[in-house]
């Protein structure tokens, strides 16, 4: 395969509290505009993987990256990196739905102001563009200025995809961003994971393997640590060289 | 949701002598309404309510009396009191939850919060003889110096410095009130679900951005709360105004003159009181206190009921 | 890029004056301490504990009546207030768990223990002393009771209700009246924080002027009899601070260290037992 590569891992190992070595010895590619999906059973890693990207890990005292991640030939593990504009152009979704305190108009250009758009006229394009983007416009067009707080559920993690979406990021983290939605939204959520690929690369952690197989291209499966297989999702779900993957795939695991 | 078994008769007893202890909260407010107005009624009859608000003659000599320089200096030193603590208050909380590291959080939450365990008196006996003489002698004449040429500092700066004034009673006030602010307004910061803080966070913001745009709005019903609470507090404040302001009943315009309070008008005058209606005044001004205070920290406890309710849901 | 450095200015900036927040909160703790023990223990002098004042304007003496007379309404106004704040604590947490009752009677307490307590010396003046005809140590005594229960009841009841409701059940279970599961398993959890509550309530009155200066005054001599007047180290530091001789100030330091230290081991005290029991 020649996809252009976004982001490389090389030998990434990852220490917490000083010496719990949570993450062993992991190489990766995240190909550009392709989903990129992390599994494994609890534990595993995944997620702590998924917070080296944009630096999550910093934080919190006591933690020790080894290893790089490269982004455009730059390590970004690099005590020298930027976090406030490397988090800028890789953007995160969490779990539960994190809305801010402030109307649903003002979570959307909360990134935007920090990167010193003052204009109106350009705010609420940018606003509106993004929720067209999260397929949330048409249910909020009239309640912008409602508090977010207001919204369901799914429409808040929505909300938040596109308030991370409207900086124009180029690397998009989901950290189980289903996990506390119901099958519709869920839905609704993958739906939009598919397309977002177009305009970013997307890299989702998820504990449900079907979720894995229908939206994502590669798929990297990881155990207590160890990225154990990784190549295209058709490969790990129909025929994983491991047995480990196999036994994850098929349940006949722990 | 209790049940208890109405055939046992120790059970009845007992609950109905902890029900009875329960109501002594009740009995005792109820009772503090009822005498303060019984003992204000002739003073209430004869100066009414605004009259007596709006009046700043205090003359146990003619046995006229209003409440105007009183209130004032109440309004007037509380206020203040609030503008220096309510920063420097929310300033700690945000050092303490979200700063410090946290090996010192505790430490310094703790160490502030020593400072509402000092009782007023001492507050008041180091203001006296040591706070009032460095204000007098080096912080007055500095802030008359640089300030006292600009317009309106002009009159608050008037007069000359001698450290028994309402200035050096606010700066006492606010060092009592903000181990309440801090301690309330840390409680609420800790509140904000850490999920939000980094996903603000992972946006690329500062931590400074994190607290002002999450944090801050996230548990500003507290922090008003909180200071709500600190309001009602140094409203009610006696020994440590009373060391360091006088007790001088006239509006005073300059910070650095010497005024009064209705806490610092009770604990003077109160038990030397001679004539019916001269101590009849005194409880109608124990009265309004208990009237502002009352209100002050009932609003500051529904701010703090809806803070924890908007976080119990 | 610009606006990023001009970001991260703002952030160190505001994140510093915070910090001067706390270093100003620390300062004044480690000023008034500091000013409190230098001035205190250079007046501390063994007479102070052992003898009564001597006439206005003369030398020496001590405060021995105050010492007294301010333990003696401590003691009474504990005697008067724990019973009744643990017990209404017990009547909220427990019979009256869940109802309107309780909740108004909690809020009510809240804002009580933040009422002016100059107000409840006025209030219990007109109850106790007024009708008499005379100051008491015991209308001092109420006055500081008054002060502690509204503090000792919300202790005891958030201290109750911390006891999870299955260790009632399990006493149910056998059998028990609910008056024996109160009092032999609830209040056996709950005993730290209660008696937490109880030093910390106490701490808060035995610093407490106000409510003294007219129900149990001030009394030159030593006088163990709580219907007359009694002296009180509160009362006195006001006195001898706002007096005009040298030597009142010298012992209005010394006494002014002695409860605050007294004060503060009660505060740090509670507050480590709290801490030791409720430890995460």
């Amino acid at each position: 395969m020649t996809l252009p590569v976004d982001l490389e891992v090389k030998n990434l190992n990852f220490y917490y509290n000083g010496n719990a070595h949570a993450l062993r010895d992991i190489s990766l590619p995240v190909y550009k505009n392709r989903v990129t999906a992390l599994i494994g059973p609890s534990g595993c890693g995944k997620t702590t993987l998924l917070r080296c990207f944009n630096r999550m890990h910093d934080l919190y005292p006591r933690h020790r990256y080894e290893g790089e991640i490269l982004f455009e030939g730059r390590n970004i593990l690099s005590d020298k990196e930027d976090l406030i504009n490397l988090r800028g152009r890789i953007g995160m979704v969490f779990q539960k739905p994190t809305p801010f305190p402030m109307s649903i108009a003002e979570n959307i250009a909360y990134g935007l102001r920090l990167k010193g758009i003052k204009s109106r006229t350009e705010l609420s394009g940018r606003i509106e563009q993004a929720l067209k983007h999260a397929a949330l416009w048409n249910e909020v067009r009239d309640k912008l200025n409602n508090s977010a707080y207001d919204l369901s559920g799914g429409q808040q993690q929505r909300l938040v995809i596109a308030r991370a979406l409207a900086v124009e990021p180029e690397v998009l983290l989901f950290d189980e961003p289903t996990s506390a939605l119901d099958p519709i939204s869920t839905g609704k959520i993958e739906e939009l994971v598919a397309e977002l690929k177009q305009d970013v690369t997307i890299i989702i952690v998820t504990h449900n393997m079907q979720q894995a197989a229908r939206v994502s291209d590669m798929t990297g499966f990881m155990y207590l640590g160890d990225l154990v297989e990784f190549d295209t999702t058709e490969k790990i779900f129909t025929a994983p060289e491991k047995k480990q993957t196999d036994d994850y795939i098929t349940g006949r695991f722990g | 949701m209790p049940i208890f078994s109405k055939k046992n008769s120790i059970d009845i007893a007992f609950s109905t002598i902890t029900a009875v202890a329960a109501l002594t909260v009740l009995v005792v407010i109820c009772g503090i309404v009822a005498v303060l107005f019984k003992e204000s009624w002739p003073a209430i009859q004869k100066f009414g309510f605004f009259r007596f608000l709006f009046t700043v003659e205090w003359n146990p000599v003619t046995s006229v009396f209003g409440a105007a320089s009183a209130v004032y200096g109440t309004i007037v030193t509380t206020g203040i009191a609030l503008l220096i603590a309510f920063p420097t208050a929310v300033g700690i909380a945000i050092f303490v939850t979200e700063i410090a590291p946290n090996a010192l959080k505790g430490p310094i939450g703790a160490a502030i919060e020593l400072l509402a365990a000092i009782p007023s008196i001492i507050y008041g006996m180091w203001g006296l003889f040591t706070l009032a003489p460095i204000m007098s002698q080096y912080i007055e004449p500095f802030l008359q110096k640089y300030l006292g040429n600009l317009p309106l500092f002009k009159t608050l700066l008037a007069g000359t410095p001698m450290g028994i004034d309402l200035l050096t009673a606010s700066v006492i006030l606010s060092i009592m009130i903000i181990p309440f602010t801090a301690s309330i307004a840390r409680d609420a910061f800790n509140l904000t679900p850490g999920v939000v803080k980094e996903s603000a966070y992972a946006m690329g913001a500062t931590q400074w951005e994190v607290v002002k745009d999450v944090v801050i709005p996230h548990a500003k019903l507290g922090v008003f709360g909180g200071a709500a609470l600190s309001l009602g507090r140094a409203l009610g404040e006696t020994m440590a105004v009373a060391f360091v302001l006088g007790n001088n009943h006239k509006i005073a315009t300059s910070l650095f003159d010497a005024a009064s309070t209705i806490t610092v008008t009770l604990a003077n005058e109160f038990a030397e009181a001679d004539s019916d209606m001269y101590l009849s005044s005194l409880y109608y001004l124990a009265l309004v206190l208990f009237g502002l205070s009352f209100i002050t920290l009932a609003v500051a406890k529904l701010f703090l009921l809806r803070a924890e309710g908007k976080h119990s849901r | 890029m610009k606006r990023e450095h001009y970001r991260k200015i703002i952030n160190y900036s505001a994140l510093s004056l915070s910090g001067l927040a706390a270093l100003a909160g620390l300062f004044w703790l480690v000023f008034i301490l500091g000013d409190v023990l230098v001035h205190g223990i250079g007046a501390l002098r063994f007479e102070l504990f052992l003898q009564d004042p001597v006439p206005a304007g003369m030398t020496g003496g001590g405060l021995r009546n105050a010492f007294i007379g301010q333990l003696m309404i401590t003691f009474f106004a504990t005697l008067i207030g724990v019973p009744v704040g643990v017990l209404g604590g017990t009547f909220l947490a427990e019979y009256a768990r869940g109802t309107t009752f309780a909740r108004v009677i909690s809020v009510l307490s809240d804002i009580m223990v933040s009422v002016p307590s100059i107000v409840i010396g006025a209030f219990v003046y007109a109850v106790l002393v007024k009708p008499l005809h005379h100051f008491s140590g015991w209308a001092g005594a109420v006055a500081l009771a008054v002060i502690m229960i509204p503090v000792v009841l919300r202790t005891t009841e958030d201290m109750l209700t911390l006891v999870p409701w299955t260790v009632r059940e399990a006493a149910f279970a056998l059998g028990a009246p609910y008056y024996k599961v109160i009092l032999q398993v609830v209040y056996r959890g709950a005993a730290t924080g209660i008696l937490t509550g109880v030093l910390l309530s106490m701490a808060r009155v035995a610093g407490e002027t106000a409510p003294l200066l007219f129900t149990s005054f001030n009394n030159t001599f030593y006088s163990t009899d709580m219907n007359g007047p009694v002296a009180s180290l509160t009362v006195t530091i006001f006195q001898y601070a706002m007096g005009p001789y040298d030597d009142w100030h010298q012992q209005a330091w010394a006494a002014s260290f002695v409860i605050t230290l007294f004060i503060l081991m009660l505060t740090v005290s509670g507050r480590m037992l709290l801490k030791w029991r409720y430890k995460k």
